[in-house]
């Protein structure tokens, strides 16, 4: 036997949906796959409870396998098939395990008192009973009623009929399909493609052929070409005593023409000739309607989320994010821009004034010290004192300098996000070579000194003076002109003018020795401010350089992800639609098989 | 006016002049105060095709419901009048009258000029004893009997969750869980279980029996019945034609019997082996049933020898006896407590979708009556000694059924003093029990629920004491 046609779109069908992460669906197609190739026709009865669908079965088969009586209901489904000696099992609830049982008392199992609490301890029946009719692979099952198609109760039974080839719809023929029963045979016209529905209790209706012509009407104006058959299950069973009591020629015809006023051969020549004869198309019908159910629910969501991406014009979030985050940059960069500016400014202007401050403490000091020190003395250790207390205040002052550089860098850092790696710039800046070579020692400046010669020539000046001057007032008194007094005056006026000298002189170096001290601290104060303005000028230009590569780099990496969420958006939708495309192939394939059946079937 | 009543209607009152500024509100407390005294209001409800108009036909007696109207469904309200006449109410709520043909018991309504969906509802007023009692409301398929009921007989064909849905729904407030529930089920169409067998009706019996046990069903509905209600229609109206007709048919012999009643194609077969003609049979067809045929030759051959034994038969069988009889004590009976329970639905609901400051007492109010009506408790705790949920000893069940107005609300009939039934003695009656009840309220041998039935019945005894002395 050559695989039938379907087989191969079953297949891809089942590994797409395991492709595409739905292995729920691939399973349940698995699960029709193996049942299909069994060659079995698995046929489900279902409608509203009480409409007789257990009777029907019951009648069918000719056995009482399923569960029926006043105020009884089926609680769970039977599955009849075929099966050389009668055999029955129940599968449990919870264990799946199966228990052997007695055919004759399955249908008590099956069956429970209507409205009675608790759930079941049986999940369903297996009885296989040896009948000519289920020979052929024909199985047969009886499930609950379905009392409101639109309620969740009533979900396991459409999902049964799901795995089902064929349904036989029961319902009334005491009256035409009510608006929940054309509701039940649309939801399971969408559910199984092939059904047939059966009017039951023909017995008992008086009007049932013009039941039956309305509803064949009503039913192809409502768009459901349906075979309706019309049966009568007491009669069935009546014609089944008879036949099996009378041996008598005219019994059996009795019987024979009880089973034909039932309804029954009809309905078992449609049974044979159109599902079991017809296996292999209804076969196909049933995996073109499986598989496009599976396809269907595949591609609803891939064709939401292109229509998604459709209408959102691919990919614009992504790049509207980056704008914003660009725009979001930009304004940050003319804040921190303008914090550096600010800080420098401020920083050059402190840097001066601390400096100026320190000198000019200094320059205090070197006044006080002068007022009293000769510096001939004292100069050795008044230069080494203040290029010590020079170079303190520059190093105070270059220490305060790179202190409040730092502080820039962070004040600057805060505008940036903060998870950005090396934000803050290794240095802010570099000491030049030469810093402190504005601090040396004061040149020690040409004092005058006071010579021998010199005191000797200022005492010999002085003293003359005071010689001629006694010595002329004591000439009056004729004494000699150079006498003892004019020599005692003389001596006297000569020491004085020699101290007179000696202190100017000193007078005269301090003074030399202040200017010489504040040309030197001003030298000081001019170069080490040159250096120190440069050096804030060059943090400046340092962090500037720093935090806009920072800038820049941050703006690249936000066009780039742009780029790439761009990218990807792309790629995804192509993705989407050749995976579209692929299960529409899949979804034609199916289309043309579903034809076929439709055709092998007219 | 019952104590219940009187708090109930200054309930109303006092509901109305706290909404007096309200149109609306005052409209809705308007009607229902003239509902109030208005004949109880009972609704048939059910699913499609489960014979509601059947059984409207079969308690009346009359052909007034017309049934299998082809596909059209119409609210129809069924009243009693001493003239037969009809009222059409529009959709737009206005009142047409239109032209009754009356006659052998039928009714038959010209609604030429109207269209499907045009009517809102027609009011039919027909002169019938039951009617003058109680309205009865024909509703369309699955409709919920909603506010305009005061009772409801809902019939389903099958206990299940499905067909009890409606009746879980109209449970869905404080006051309609407080007040005892005026609900009859039905189930109907019990001629066709057990694919019509002449002893389906007995089997269908059964089965409710069962379900009214059933505890669950207890707070939902008073009683659980089956009712053939084509069966009983005919039964109700057979004609001595008809019981001829009947008596010829179960002359046959019984092989032939069997064989013709085998199914309705048989019966009706031009030639089939019979004196009744074939026009006959489908007239019998038509008015029984095929299980009802099947019943009432097999009844004749029983031993129903006159027409009227084998209708009183057909109808007791047919369970519409129990249907009318419930209808009479369970909910004619308790009118007073029903009307009761509709105006409290009513104030409630008012209440909730108005809510206002000024209306805050009668919220209060609403709850106090709910929490004090007796009437109510002695209700809910006979349904309960019925349903078995509360088992007292068989002989203190049936006296606390009949205290509590089981038997008939009267005061002689609770305390089963027979005629004369002079002061005096139903004193010595009411304190003899008042004292029997008060021992069995502390009986420590008693659960809690059962001391809880005996307190009810206590209280019972001391308000017909009270209203004996006064």
């Amino acid at each position: 036997m050559s695989a039938p046609p379907w087989l191969d779109l079953l297949d891809e069908t089942i590994r797409v949906c395991g492709t595409r992460g739905r292995p729920d669906l691939a399973e349940r197609l698995r699960q029709r796959r193996t049942r299909l190739l069994e060659g079995t026709l698995r046929v489900l009865v279902v409608g509203a409870p009480r409409h007789g669908k257990s009777q029907l079965i019951n009648a069918l088969v000719n056995a009482p396998v399923c569960a029926v009586g006043d105020g009884v209901t089926t609680l769970i489904p039977t599955v009849i098939r075929y099966g050389a000696t009668p055999a029955a099992e129940m599968v449990a609830a919870s264990t799946g395990e199966r228990v052997p049982m007695p055919v004759e008392q399955v249908a008590a199992s099956v069956g429970g008192r209507v409205g009675a609490p608790g759930r079941p301890a049986y999940v369903r029946a297996e009885v296989a009973i040896p009948r000519q009719l289920l020979a052929p692979g024909l199985v047969l099952v009886d499930t609950p009623g379905i009392d409101d198609p639109g309620s969740p109760r009533a979900r396991p039974a459409f999902a049964a009929l799901g795995q089902a080839d064929a349904a036989l719809v029961v319902a009334e023929a005491t009256h035409e399909p009510t608006a929940s029963e054309l509701d039940l045979l649309r939801r399971v016209a969408s559910a199984c493609p092939t059904m047939t529905l059966v009017l039951t209790k023909t017995d008992l209706a008086p009007d049932w052929r013009q039941v039956l012509a309305r509803t064949r009407d009503r039913l192809a104006r409502a768009g459901l070409p349906v075979r309706v058959v019309a049966v009568s299950a007491a009669l069935r069973q009546r014609a089944a005593r008879a036949g099996a009591l009378g041996q008598l020629a005219q019994e059996s015809g009795q019987a024979a023409q009880l089973n034909a006023e039932s309804g029954f051969p009809d309905l078992v020549r449609h049974l044979q000739r159109d599902l079991v004869g017809q296996v292999e198309v209804l076969a196909g019908r049933t995996v073109a309607a499986a598989t496009r159910a599976a396809l269907a629910e595949l591609a609803a969501p891939l064709r939401a989320e292109l229509s998604a991406r459709g209408s959102a014009r691919a990919g614009e979030p992504e790049l509207q994010l980056a704008q914003r985050r660009l725009n979001a940059l930009r304004r940050r960069s003319t804040r921190w821009q303008n914090v550096l500016s600010d800080e420098i400014a401020d920083l050059v202007a402190d840097v001066e004034y601390d400096l100026r401050d320190r000198t000019r403490t200094i320059l205090r000091r070197v006044d006080e010290i002068f007022d009293t020190a000769d510096p001939l003395q004292v100069w050795d250790s008044f230069a080494e004192w203040l290029e010590e207390n020079l170079s303190l205040a520059a190093e105070r002052n270059f220490a305060w300098l790179i202190e409040r550089a730092e502080w820039i860098a962070k004040a600057i850092a805060v505008h940036f996000p903060p998870d950005q790696p090396g934000i803050y710039p290794e240095s802010t800046f570099e000491v030049p070579r030469d810093l402190f070579d504005a601090v040396t020692r004061p040149p020690q400046p040409a004092f005058e000194r006071f010579t021998p010669t010199q005191k000797i020539h200022s005492g010999l000046r002085g003293s003359y003076g005071g010689v001629l001057m006694a010595g002329l007032i004591t000439s009056l008194a004729g004494m000699p002109v150079i006498n003892a007094i004019s020599l005692g005056v003389g001596g006297l006026f000569g020491t004085r003018s020699l101290r007179d000298e000696s202190q100017a002189r000193l007078k005269r170096r301090q003074a030399a020795a202040k200017a010489a001290a504040q040309r030197h601290v001003d030298d000081f104060f001019l170069k080490f401010g040159k250096d120190s303005k440069d050096i804030a000028r060059r943090v400046q230009r340092r962090l500037r350089d720093h935090f806009s590569a920072v800038t820049e780099e941050l703006q690249e990496s936000i066009l780039s992800s742009a780029r790439a969420a761009r990218q990807a958006v792309d790629r995804d939708a192509a993705e989407l639609s050749r995976d579209l495309e692929q299960l529409d192939a899949l979804q034609r394939q199916a289309q043309a098989l579903a034809g076929r059946g439709a055709l092998a079937v007219a | 006016m019952s104590e219940l009543s009187a708090s109930v209607w200054d309930l109303l009152t006092d509901a109305l002049e706290a909404y007096r500024d309200s149109p609306a509100a005052a409209e809705w407390l308007g009607y229902h105060m003239t509902r109030f005294f208005e004949p109880l209001r009972i609704a048939v409800t059910g699913p499609a095709r489960c014979g509601k108009s059947t059984v409207v036909n079969a308690i009346v007696g009359e052909q007034i419901a017309p049934v299998q109207a082809a596909g059209v469904q119409v609210l129809t309200w069924y009243s009693g009048g001493d003239e037969p006449a009809a009222t059409v109410y529009a959709a737009d709520d206005s009142a047409h009258e239109v032209p009754v043909e009356h006659g052998g018991g039928r009714l038959g309504l010209d609604l030429g000029r109207w269209r499907h969906g045009e009517i809102s509802r027609i009011a039919v007023r027909w002169p019938a004893a039951c009617l003058d009692r109680a309205t009865l409301i024909d509703t369309p398929a699955d409709a919920a009997a909603g506010d305009e009921a005061d009772a409801v007989v809902h019939l389903v064909r099958n206990v299940d969750d499905a067909a009890l849905e409606p009746l879980y729904a109209a449970q869905d407030s404080p006051v309609a869980r407080a007040a005892p529930v005026g609900t009859v089920l039905v189930l109907c169409r019990a001629d066709e279980i057990g694919a019509g067998r002449a002893d389906a009706l007995s089997s269908a019996r059964l089965i409710a029996r069962r379900h009214d046990r059933d505890p669950r069903l207890a707070g939902l509905c008073q009683q659980v019945l089956a009712v053939a209600g084509q069966i009983g229609y005919a039964g109700r109206t057979l004609t001595d034609q008809e019981y001829a007709q009947l008596r010829d048919l179960a002359a046959a012999d019984r092989p032939a019997l069997e064989e013709l009643l085998l199914s309705a194609d048989r019966f009706l077969r031009p030639g089939a082996d019979t004196v009744v003609g074939a026009g006959a049979r489908r007239m019998l067809l038509d008015r029984f049933g095929l299980a009802g045929v099947r019943l009432a030759t097999a009844l004749v051959r029983g031993g129903c020898r006159t027409a009227r034994s084998l209708s009183r038969e057909l109808v007791r069988r047919s369970g519409l006896d129990d249907l009318r009889e419930s209808i009479d004590q369970d909910l004619i009976g308790r009118a007073e407590v029903l009307k009761a329970r509709s105006a409290l639905l009513a104030v409630e609901r008012l209440l909730a979708t108005h809510p206002r400051p000024q209306a805050r007492p009668i919220a209060g109010r609403l709850e106090q009556v709910l929490a004090s009506a007796h009437d109510f408790r002695e209700l809910r705790v006979l349904t309960a000694l019925r349903t078995g949920r509360v088992p007292l000893p068989a002989d203190l069940a049936a006296e606390a059924h009949r205290l509590l107005g089981g038997e008939g609300t009267g005061v002689a009939e609770r305390l089963a003093v027979d005629h004369p039934a002079t002061e005096a003695r139903l004193r010595a009656a009411a304190a003899e029990a008042l004292v029997r009840w008060q021992e069995q309220a502390t009986n420590p041998v008693f659960g809690r629920q059962q001391r809880l039935a005996a307190a009810a019945v206590v209280r019972t005894c001391e308000g017909m004491l009270a209203r004996l002395t006064t």
